[in-house]
């Protein structure tokens, strides 16, 4: 195969290793039923849902638990048969603590979910479905950005007088190192993947389709351009591999890469005509209209040192992270910190008993050796201003004097110097030699702020 | 093992980098220099660039203590303060002297401004410039490289102890102001290129600090923005003056080669704490820095001008880097 490189990238990033090897090769493998499952009311940005069932309800899998009648929020489904347990509060990874249904399953009456990539191969037909058609499956389907964000998809490919949509640009760079869930959806569920992607376009309006994709992914690379000739050019879809650097699957880096324009300092895509959609997150749309399935389960890397049988699994949204160490042959002696995502964005746990969310794209376990000594002992020096931190910085902020302000609570200095404008990707807190958390100032700056505005309004 | 597993923020890994390596590599960069120090002027640079280092790190040590403030040291920037130091020194400077400096070095002007990371100036350079004031006479005296055949021409013997010569630039000087030729400046320009002459310890031998200097370049332990502008704002500046009037002003060269101007481009206007952190900033310093160089060699009363170049230049560092505020990548917001 010759070597496909990329040609187009953003300025600034950095280059972590890659570590996909433990979990790359491994095809995507549905997990037995775990006895108990947890899903949160809240897995998605925007209002929380309100229970719809009751205490001792017996539930049947695929069905609504939780909804909002808010605009920008998303239903949950039950991944299981079984009752209601009880709704209480649940470790949640990024907020702590949140309100969740917790759900007895029904040993005898479940069988374990698979796949339904079989259904779609290259003539699946997206005009078979109406615009309003696909947006209310997704709506119903409880369909959220799968990447990390969790942004109510249907809010994203609802068409808009307001701001038309022309380009679709699909998010398949997987920049976090560890994390193959996508690549692997990309190379096993290729039709339904494909199928999803013009179901969208077809929704949002989009004439144009790219998937940007990194260059060190050639197999995927091949694949989906050999897939996208197969379709046959009814639709304007080009796969577009660029550089691998991290954070090229930032939103705003990829649409700089691939599109070349830049989306304004406190914008969203669609105020320059983009939708931004992730791989599994497409994948889920085609299931959804197609099938009817709401989104109750999806592909979950597990990868790192310290876990026994890394992989790609199927798993149903909801499943304890405990529940599934187990069922990968447990966590390793040298185990020193479980991540929830990667290792640049992730949020590191300490309950395991935390469920899955439809935002967990993986779970990565990492040894002593692989945090480093400093990073694990915590050992902060003073910032030697040696401005690496300002170069790697794609949005071309100045990270430590962000940080610096909000360590000493001078949220009037931080937000002079864009505090918002921070997509928070850590490569500050990566390169920076005295190992101080820029990244995490900065989060808790972002919190302070939200505060204070909650306190004045 | 639950006990064992640990929460901090994103990101969970990091570069193998550390203040301590970045020193380290500093450190290394400065070894051809030191190697060609003990060359040319033997044991007196042994003992100084030892003092130094050692009155340096006491220093820290002490105050470490005083502060009750954990050790210090292993961040080896003491070491790397006390290195510089020595090499902007005399051979001659007498120990005691040496001593002073690098208590005044880290106890006044970085210590007191709060250590690493917290001091406004150069801690080496307004050392050297205290020491300047103080020992006016001990910091001009230049002894001759031990490699240097003594019945070679620029020697004039003083006194019995030591046999003195004039630097470099100190010719360069005495031409702009119409004492000597400006040949005879010209002339030294590969004894300069070698080391082979007068000057500060670790000024004397261009060749050591250029290969010292490719490799922090290499380590990308420096960028290239200081030491280029530097570089190319002074031989600029001396270029014209030379093409204006070359029986006057001296080879560009000379002043590229000669004087402090290569440990300041490569090793002390680099120093991370005391220089602008974004690159238009360090584009800005670095030129100023270059210019004012050349403005006091040029027209100035010393014959040299680095470490008041660099003091001044570390004084408008905070306002440098005021006016070269970043602008977030999708331009400014409309409502912050």
């Amino acid at each position: 195969m010759a070597e496909i490189r990329g040609k187009f990238t953003f300025p600034g990033g950095t280059h972590p290793p890659e570590n996909k090897h433990f979990s790359e090769n491994r095809s995507i493998e549905p997990v037995s039923v775990p006895k108990q499952v947890a899903v949160l009311l809240s897995q998605h940005l925007g209002a929380v849902c309100v229970p719809t069932v009751a205490k001792k309800e017996a539930v049947l899998a695929g069905q609504m638990i939780g909804k909002s009648d808010a605009f920008v929020s998303a239903a949950i489904h039950s991944p299981v048969n079984g009752t209601v347990k009880d709704i209480t509060l649940l470790p949640h990874p990024v907020i702590g603590r949140t309100m969740g249904i917790v759900i007895d399953v029904d040993a005898e009456n479940n069988e374990i979910k698979q796949p339904v990539n079989g259904q779609f191969d290259k003539t699946f037909n997206p005009e078979n479905y109406t615009v309003e058609q696909i947006c209310r499956a997704v709506k119903e389907g409880g369909i959220v950005g799968m990447g990390g964000a969790g942004f109510p998809t249907r809010v994203k490919i609802e068409p808009n007088p307001a701001m038309p949509k022309e380009i679709l640009l699909i998010n398949a760079c997987e920049c976090e190192p560890f994390i193959t869930c996508d690549y692997r959806v990309m190379l096993e569920w290729t039709w339904q993947f494909l199928a999803g992607v013009r179901l969208a376009a077809r929704a949002a309006g989009c004439e144009k389709i790219r998937i940007g994709i990194e260059d060190n992914k050639p197999e995927a690379i091949e694949v989906l351009t050999n897939a996208v000739k197969e379709l046959g050019g009814k639709e304007d879809i080009r796969v577009v591999p660029v550089k691998t650097k991290y954070p090229q699957g930032g939103e705003r880096q990829l649409i700089q890469s691939v599109l070349g324009k830049t989306v304004p300092t406190g914008s969203i895509p669609p105020t320059i005509g983009v939708c931004v959609l992730n791989v599994g997150t497409c994948a889920a749309i085609a299931e959804a209209v197609a099938t009817g399935n709401s989104l109750t389960h999806r592909v979950v890397t597990v990868a790192g040192c310290a876990i026994a049988k890394p992989g790609n699994y199927y798993v149903p949204i909801g499943m304890r992270v405990e529940d599934l160490i187990a069922y990968c042959g447990g966590l390793t002696e040298t185990a020193a910190k479980v991540v929830m995502g990667g290792p640049m964005m992730g949020f590191a746990i300490a309950d395991l008993s935390t469920p899955l969310t439809k935002t967990s794209g993986a779970l990565t376990f990492l040894t002593k050796a692989a945090v480093t000594r400093a990073k694990h002992e915590k050992q902060q020096t003073p910032c030697i201003r040696c401005g690496r931190c300002l170069t790697v910085c794609p949005e071309h902020l100045n990270p430590t004097r962000i940080a610096h302000a909000v360590k000493y609570f001078r949220m009037d200095i931080a937000q002079d110097y864009y505090l918002s404008a921070c997509i928070e990707c850590g490569c500050c807190s990566y390169v920076c030699p005295a190992n101080i958390e820029i990244t995490g100032y900065i989060k808790t700056g972002k919190l302070l702020q939200a505060r204070a505005k909650r306190r004045l309004g | 093992m639950l006990s064992k597993i640990t929460v901090s923020p994103a990101p969970h890994i990091s570069q193998k980098l550390s203040t301590q390596r970045v020193m380290g590599d500093v450190i290394i960069g400065l070894l051809p220099a030191m190697a060609a120090a003990i060359w040319f002027f033997r044991l007196q640079a042994a003992l100084v660039i030892l003092t130094c280092v050692t009155a340096c790190m006491a220093s820290e040590w002490i105050c470490g203590v005083i502060r009750k403030k954990e050790n210090s040291l292993w961040d080896l920037s003491a070491v790397v303060a006390g290195l510089i130091l020595a090499f902007s020194l005399p051979p001659a400077i007498p120990l005691w002297a040496a001593v002073i400096g690098s208590a005044f070095a880290i106890v006044i002007c970085k210590m007191l401004f709060g250590g690493l990371g917290a001091n406004i100036f150069n801690p080496a350079m307004a050392a050297r410039a205290f020491l300047t004031a103080s020992f006016g006479m001990l910091m001009t005296t230049w002894t001759v490289p031990a490699t240097v055949d003594s019945a070679m021409p620029h020697i004039s013997a003083t006194n019995t102890a030591t046999v003195t010569q004039a630097t470099p630039l100190a010719w360069a000087k005495s031409a702009i102001k119409g004492k000597a030729e400006v040949t005879e400046a010209n002339g030294l320009l590969k004894n300069t290129f070698w080391g082979n002459v007068g000057g500060c310890l670790g000024e004397t031998s261009s060749l050591a600090l250029l290969i010292g200097g490719v490799y922090l370049l290499i380590r990308r332990t420096i960028t290239f923005h200081i030491p280029a502008a530097v570089l190319i704002a002074a031989g600029v500046f001396a270029a014209v003056f030379y093409f204006v009037n070359p029986d006057k002003y001296s080879d560009p060269l000379l002043h590229l080669f000669g004087g402090g101007m290569l440990i300041c481009a490569f090793f002390i206007a680099t120093d991370p704490v005391t220089a602008p952190l974004s690159i238009k900033g360090m584009w800005i310093f670095g030129a100023g820095a270059g210019a004012l160089i050349m403005l006091i060699r040029l027209a100035g009363e010393y014959p040299e001008g680095v470490m008041y170049a660099i003091l001044i230049m570390n004084a408008v560092t905070p306002l440098i880097d005021r006016a070269c505020k970043l602008v977030p990548a999708g331009g400014k917001p409309h409502v912050q």
